[in-house]
């Protein structure tokens, strides 16, 4: 998918796209994500897939005129990446990620200035997708989805962090083929498509009744509560950094972390 | 004539920050940091399964979320009287240690670098138009190229942490009573082609690219310069041979080592978002109630001291206090701590890796206890990391973090002593108020990891932020 994104932008069927990465309220560690992903990298992924305009960790410009790249670029064509829950708490006039033209703006407003002329939303990471940790209870900054947000279609990818092959996949097949399927929760079947228990590696170890009694088992951890029946990712096959390794891989449970109710509805992460 | 500056954005560092220095003359005469951690985490966790809090706090950050998984394991472990084993101990200081090359890497060329030098041509990280950039093209070029070979070195030392902690961020490795998954003689070749290629990097690239700007930007080794009182809870410190130990717990307070006490730290409130007592001295049952309508306050971190004093922690506080590096604080002794503390940490990681044997891990099935209590003091990659953790019936009933940018970041406390970051502002001449470019490179000299920021604005005061 990433190769015919490339062909097509070399061969001048497809130009770059603009793309904003927005900052809200999370951990940043979407970003940092996207920054460990290999096959292709992300320096692959700025030079030939998108012209990132807008990225509070990487971009060089900082202060006001760092803004003014967000703000010309919401006249363009562009595909708008939110990292982070959106805070609502305090009349939702709350969460500021810049100052311009001596004016507060909120994220809420960012993403509504953005979400309404973008022409496609990713909610990258759980927080942004379902509120995730940031929401987590008993709520304290009233955080919510980016879908509650914006009234309008989104695409999200789960994931705590988001897999960086779940966003450049994405974003490839939307520069190529338009917007992906999704299921009813608005996932990318080809990421989100499958339950990690029926492609895990040590699914016969289930299957045969041979199941972990502490973390650091090379068995089954379904017993110790893992998630991998009830999560909906690749996890199994791409697993993470390279390929290297997986949650499971490294002899513990999966907790659940693209889940929507991520993380209440998935704890205890480990039942002794 | 005094004008008041506003920086906001400071991009290129984790999270959101906002600084706003008063200028008279050019000059920085007062600074006020706001930079407040404020999601809400130390509520989240209560009630919650207490081995749940470590996959929890390590959500904290993206950038350094295993840093909170280490502490918080830490924390936990005495809170349930669990030591891991030799062996497992190294595993985990490598993990850590990957965690440290990773985000010094990082800073230093993907955070650092925009504001010296002419960064590649790739939108949005060229600096291209940036003001007082000094280095002649032949440099800025090989400097540039190394900026892109670092994307892929920083990566790598994620891959390292991955390959025993199953992914980065946010590994699961990190557990109570050590880690999850054991050496064997596949993944040890494997780490130690990481460690190869990558101290070839540190050694031969970084440290030539830091000496370079500190050869252009001399100037800055007079700014930054702050209190001098640096603090360390110690890493890598539970090792007698000399080769894989770093930095045991000290402070510097007036020019005078000493040891390290954890009764003399307390959290000040007076200026911080928060009702309670404005002297916070028991860390594991502290109440604070967060309250806007406070007056003077201006930010929701607290105000961590120790023995009153505000305390520098991060790299240059660990190579000093460690005797790597000679007493020099400023802004460009502080970028040159962080990159030979790289060089520090790839052979300790190196010299674990020759130490390390094929065992099992020393897992096993832990007991919470009804009622327990622990801390967890380590210094992580940005410096003095505590968690504290009080457990009532098999459950968290009170959870306390202390981070190292609380440290650098916090504001004036109840007797008017600033905090580290707005003191080191002080004094600093603005060469051009229209293009302030000092704060910002003083501000990141310090590695802040404001993560998970947001700024709050009520109709009352001015805007802060909340972190977290």
């Amino acid at each position: 998918m990433v190769h015919e994104a490339v062909r097509c932008i070399r061969a001048g069927e497809h130009r770059k796209i603009n793309a904003i990465w927005l900052e809200a309220t999370g951990c940043s560690g979407n970003i940092i994500s996207l920054l460990d992903a290999t096959d292709p990298d992300i320096l692959f992924f700025l030079r030939e897939m998108v012209n990132l305009t807008y990225n509070n960790s990487i971009m060089a410009k900082e202060g006001e005129i760092a803004f003014e790249e967000f703000i010309k670029t919401l006249e363009t064509e562009f595909i708008l990446l939110v990292d982070g829950a959106v805070a609502l708490k305090n009349n939702g006039n709350y969460s500021i990620v810049a100052k311009y033209k001596g004016k507060e703006i909120t994220a809420l407003e960012a993403i509504k200035m953005a979400g309404e002329k973008a022409k496609y939303v990713l909610a990258v990471g759980t927080c942004a997708s379902s509120g995730g940790i940031s929401a987590a209870r008993p709520n304290p900054s009233e955080s919510v989805s980016l879908s509650t947000a914006l009234k309008r279609d989104v695409i999200n990818l789960p994931g705590c962090p988001c897999n960086p092959a779940w966003v450049i996949g994405t974003v490839a097949h939307i520069i190529t083929k338009g917007k992906p399927e999704v299921d009813n929760m608005k996932r990318p079947l080809l990421f989100y498509g499958v339950t990690i228990h029926d492609r895990c590696q040590r699914r016969s170890f289930f299957d045969n009744g041979i199941f972990a009694k502490k973390l650091g088992d090379e068995t089954c951890m379904f017993k110790l509560g893992c998630r991998g029946p009830i999560t909906r990712t690749d996890c199994p096959t791409r697993k993470w950094n390279g390929r290297v390794n997986w949650p499971i891989g490294g002899n513990t449970p999966c907790i659940g972390c693209a889940n929507f109710a991520f993380p209440d509805g998935m704890e205890p992460f480990v039942r002794y | 004539m005094s004008r008041t500056i506003t920086l906001n954005p400071i991009t290129r560092i984790s999270g959101f920050m906002d600084i706003e220095v008063k200028v008279e003359n050019n000059k920085v005469v007062d600074a006020k940091s706001s930079g407040l951690l404020f999601r809400g985490f130390e509520k989240m966790l209560l009630g919650r399964s207490p081995f749940d809090a470590i996959y929890f706090t390590e959500r904290i950050c993206g950038i350094c979320s295993t840093a909170h998984s280490v502490v918080s394991t830490l924390a936990l472990e005495d809170a349930l009287g669990v030591q891991p084993n030799e062996n497992d101990k190294m595993l985990r200081d490598i993990i850590h240690g990957w965690e440290f090359i990773q985000n010094h890497i990082r800073h230093f060329y993907l955070y650092t670098l925009p504001d010296f030098v002419l960064t590649p041509e790739v939108q949005p990280v060229s600096s291209a138009g940036l003001y007082d950039l000094r280095l002649p093209e032949v440099l800025n070029k090989k400097i540039s190229e190394d900026y892109l070979e670092a994307v892929k070195f920083s990566r790598l030392a994620h891959q390292g942490l991955a390959v025993l902690g199953g992914k980065a961020p946010h590994n699961h490795g990190v557990f109570v009573g050590g880690v999850t998954e054991g050496l064997d003689a596949s993944k040890l070749i494997h780490l130690k082609y990481l460690v190869s290629e990558t101290k070839d990097f540190i050694s031969n690239r970084m440290l030539e690219d830091v000496n370079i700007i500190a050869e252009y930007y001399k100037d800055y080794f007079n700014m930054g310069i702050g209190y001098g009182n640096l603090m360390s809870y110690g890493v890598f410190d539970t090792y007698k041979e000399k080769e894989i130990s770093y930095v045991n717990p000290a402070v510097l307070i007036n020019g005078q080592i000493g040891n390290f006490e954890q009764i003399k730290i307390t959290e000040n409130i007076y200026n911080s978002w928060y009702r309670g007592e404005t002297v916070q001295d028991n860390l594991f049952g502290s109440f604070t109630q967060d309250d806007m309508n406070k007056a003077q306050a201006y930010s929701f971190v607290k105000a961590p001291r120790y023995q009153g004093h505000p305390m520098e922690v991060g790299p240059l506080a660990r190579m000093i206090l460690s005797g790597n590096y000679e007493n020099k604080i400023s802004m460009m002794d502080r970028t040159i701590a962080r990159v030979l503390e790289t060089k520090k940490v790839i052979e300790i990681i190196e010299g674990l890796l020759e130490r390390v044997s094929f065992e099992p891990v020393g897992q096993r099935q832990y007991d919470i206890p009804d009622s327990s209590r622990g801390s967890g003091l380590k210094d992580t990659t940005r410096g003095s990391l505590g968690h504290w953790v009080s457990i009532e019936n098999k459950a968290i009933n009170h959870y306390n973090i202390i981070t190292p940018s609380a440290w650098n970041c916090s504001p004036t406390d109840s007797k008017g002593v600033r905090g580290v970051i707005e003191q080191a502002l002080i004094g600093t001449e603005l060469q051009n108020p229209e293009q302030p470019v000092e704060i910002g490179r003083i501000v990141r000299s310090y590695d802040p990891c404001i993560s998970c920021a947001t700024h709050v604005i009520s109709d009352r005061f001015k805007p802060v932020e909340i972190i977290i």
